[in-house]
């Protein structure tokens, strides 16, 4: 008796063990007709924005909605994923989060989110899809067809941010091309500066957008069709790739501490420091053409009573003289999602459509200088925005900001994991003095660890 | 001798036992044997949490960790590892316990500094590690004031020698572990032994072979298991380095499980048949090694006894 009641108990904890790992939230995903309340608390949860931007936005919501008390809560990225899943699961989970198109989000934390059509319907009438920057929307719906978030705003890269400072002082030109950037590292080793700096150690996948910056210089085409699997990562473009990368190396344009550590901190202290003259970094470092904003990353990456120095986007040079020029990629940053399990769905709906809707909010979010809006048409409020150099910052930002709303060819979301970290692997072999492998055997080994992603096609 | 019947002793003592048993038990079964069993059920399946669908894969997710070179190396890793960290603890810290049992001056003063590492996170010390190492760093600088400027490279951005600085920053604390473990097993021994053996001729080599270490050879075992499962779910040591890198160059399994959790993607089904994989070795090869580390006339002696052991424990 007793055995089988010892049975009869571990075979409920397993049971249990069982059912637990299944759980999922129904997949009932219809936003009802919920009306936007005008009083009521939200819980918000991401890993971006950083909390002092994220209260900046709630206090300018505030403003319009005073009896919404909305309460932020910021997670490191790896930390976020880890903390919003068993939240959701228990339906103890946040009233509106952050989902990413990346790395399949909108199938992971999706199920939990009322579709927000609806809303924007309500809010933005029947034309309301062509309103949010292209293929926002698409990358956050989910595979079975929801969309799972309204996206906040996009981000890009593809280009480069140099130091004007710098070339003004070594007496360099801008780089246009592999010789011209050649000629410009000189003059500015010459003059005590590090030139490019670069930081590809680790796990993070930042040499991924290095790769494909080159990759557009060889061909606009073949990054994204090796990523779906219509093209191979060892085709001749990818072993063009590679040999770019390691005679950049070889030529000095790329610093020998480039595997030391990641591009945070390596690289974003040794630009923000004064030291280096060029860096590859998204739209996001528009926010230190700022004034304040200047000062406080100086000051993080350890300079004492910092000077801002004028800074400014950059083309990617055409390395592969091919007259390719460069091509800036990108897609939704991040959406803002409703929990479909949460008591405050009015006030959250409240919220959500200001953020991501309202001329207001979004330009908040368009000043902040670090997101393109998600919806088409808001610009930065130059008037209100204090920037270290207004004559020359300003336009080239308003002119990568255009190029960006513009672009069709996407960031890392139709690229899958494995292959992101499978190039990472694959700069890192080819930038390692110590490897002795083939460029070729290189892209093989590429193309035999990546995996083609079947998203957006 | 007078014994008492066994059924009658734990008949009395059984709803009482249990009950004290039961919050322990209740906490070891939930939380700790739960994960197990959870890993065990998500390693035959394709997940990535939240509301993503989940796919039945059978034993594929152990056969990628089989396939993978990245598992093997990682394996290899473990093995280099766990051997040198291993083997610079044993001599430090014997080598630390037997000079600080010679009545050394200021002994006190070294034990703390020997001590102090093992004390430190991790990852308190990482970015001083990563300065000490990096391209322009503290070693090279070093290299450079001997006039070996030739031999300065980027000693942790390189898969030559990665390996070797997440080796080098374990055994810095690794050596003051095993100096407490021995001094304190040392302090055990007794001094007539040893003043027996001085009176005979030995002198300080022979004694350290013949008296001290097979005196202590329970807590080298001892390290021996601790030190291997610290290589087989070693993670921040590497992670907070070098993040197992450059190109899986310091991977370890812990790494590897880590970054199928954490990244964007979180193949969770992939880094649940890695940590069945880690379990199954940790616990083999921890049994092996405290079969096999015993004393054998310790255990002969055990099993001649074990009857007689256990009727004289039920006294």
């Amino acid at each position: 008796m007793k055995k089988r009641v010892v049975a009869a108990a571990a075979a409920s904890v397993f049971l249990f063990s069982l059912t637990g790992c299944g759980s999922a939230a129904s997949t009932d995903t219809t936003a009802g007709a919920v009306t936007p309340a005008s009083s009521g608390e939200v819980s918000w949860w991401g890993w971006t924005p950083d909390t002092p931007v994220a209260e900046k936005y709630i206090a300018a919501f505030n403003k319009e909605y005073p009896n919404i008390k909305v309460t932020y809560k910021n997670y490191e990225n790896v930390d976020y994923r880890n903390a919003i899943t068993p939240a959701l699961e228990s339906g103890t989970g946040p009233d509106v989060y952050d989902i990413s198109p990346a790395g399949g989000s909108p199938d992971t934390w999706g199920g939990f989110a009322l579709d927000p059509s609806t809303l924007a319907q309500q809010t933005l009438g029947a034309d309301w899809k062509d309103k949010f920057g292209t293929g926002y929307l698409q990358q956050l719906t989910n595979s079975d067809g929801q969309l799972t978030a309204l996206p906040l705003g996009g981000m890009t890269a593809g280009f480069l941010w140099y130091n004007a400072d710098i070339f003004t002082a070594a007496g360099a030109d801008l780089p246009t091309d592999y010789n011209s950037w050649v000629a410009a590292c000189k003059k500015i080793q010459a003059a005590g500066k590090i030139c490019f700096t670069m930081g590809a150690g680790g796990e993070d996948t930042f040499p991924t957008e290095f790769f494909h910056s080159i990759a557009n210089s060889v061909d606009p085409a073949w990054f994204l069709k090796a990523a779906t699997g219509d093209a191979k990562w060892n085709d001749p473009q990818g072993i063009e790739v590679l040999n770019i990368i390691k005679k950049m190396k070889d030529d000095g344009i790329i610093s020998k501490n480039v595997l030391d550590a990641g591009q945070y901190p390596l690289a974003n202290e040794e630009f923000m420091r004064g030291k280096a003259a060029m860096v590859q970094m998204g739209y996001w470092y528009a926010q230190y053409s700022g004034l304040e904003s200047a000062k406080t990353a100086m000051e993080s990456a350890g300079v004492s009573n910092p000077t801002p120095f004028v800074q400014l986007p950059l083309d990617f040079p055409d390395v592969a003289a091919k007259g390719n020029g460069s091509q800036v990629f990108g897609e939704a940053d991040y959406g803002l999602a409703i929990n479909k399990d949460s008591k405050n769905v009015g006030a959250a709906q409240t919220f959500v459509a200001w953020m991501t809707m309202s001329k207001n909010g979004q330009q908040m979010v368009a000043n902040a200088i670090d997101l393109i809006p998600g919806l088409k048409g808001v610009e930065p409020d130059w008037t209100s925005i204090k920037l270290v150099d207004p004559t020359r910052q300003q336009p080239a930002i308003a002119t990568l900001l255009q190029k960006s709303a513009s672009t069709t060819q996407t960031r890392q979301w139709q690229t899958t994991e494995t292959t992101l970290k499978a190039i990472v692997v694959a700069v890192q072999q080819v930038l390692d003095p110590t490897v002795h492998t083939s460029i070729e055997d290189i892209a093989q080994a590429l193309q035999d660890s990546s995996e083609a992603s079947t998203v957006g096609k | 001798m007078e014994t008492r019947p066994r059924g009658g002793r734990k008949s009395r003592l059984r709803p009482g036992g249990l009950a004290w048993l039961a919050p322990g038990f209740v906490l070891s079964v939930g939380l700790i044997y739960y994960c197990i069993f959870y890993s065990g059920f998500l390693s035959f399946f394709s997940w990535r949490g939240g509301t993503s669908k989940m796919t039945f894969v059978g034993w594929d997710n152990y056969a990628k960790a089989f396939d993978s070179p990245v598992f093997w190396s990682a394996i290899w890793h473990t093995i280099v590892f766990f051997v040198v960290v291993f083997a610079v603890q044993v001599v430090g810290g014997v080598a630390f316990a037997t000079a600080m049992h010679s009545g050394l001056k200021f002994a006190t003063l070294y034990k703390v500094i020997v001590f102090v590492p093992v004390v430190i996170a991790p990852a308190i010390m990482a970015p001083a590690h990563i300065q000490v190492w990096s391209s322009d760093g503290t070693a090279n600088a070093i290299l450079d004031l001997l006039g070996l400027g030739g031999l300065a490279q980027g000693w942790i951005g390189q898969s030559s020698t990665s390996l070797m600085v997440v080796t080098l920053v374990q055994c810095w604390g690794a050596v003051g572990f095993g100096f407490l473990l021995y001094f304190a097993a040392m302090s055990q021994i007794e001094q007539e032994m040893l003043e027996a053996a001085r009176l005979d001729g030995a002198g300080n080599l022979r004694i350290l072979w013949s008296i001290i270490l097979p005196n202590v050879k329970a807590t080298t075992v001892s390290l021996a298991i601790l030190n291997f499962i610290t290589a087989l779910k070693l993670f921040d040591n590497p992670w907070l380095l070098t993040q197992g890198g450059p190109a899986h160059s310091s991977e370890f399994l812990g790494t590897m499980i880590y970054s199928e959790v954490s990244g964007q993607s979180r193949s969770l089904g992939y880094a649940s048949a890695l940590s069945m994989i880690l379990l199954v070795i940790a616990v083999v090869v921890s049994v092996l090694m405290n079969t096999t580390g015993r004393d054998r006339p310790a255990r002969m002696k055990a099993r001649r006894l074990a009857p007689a052991e256990t009727g004289a424990q039920d006294v």
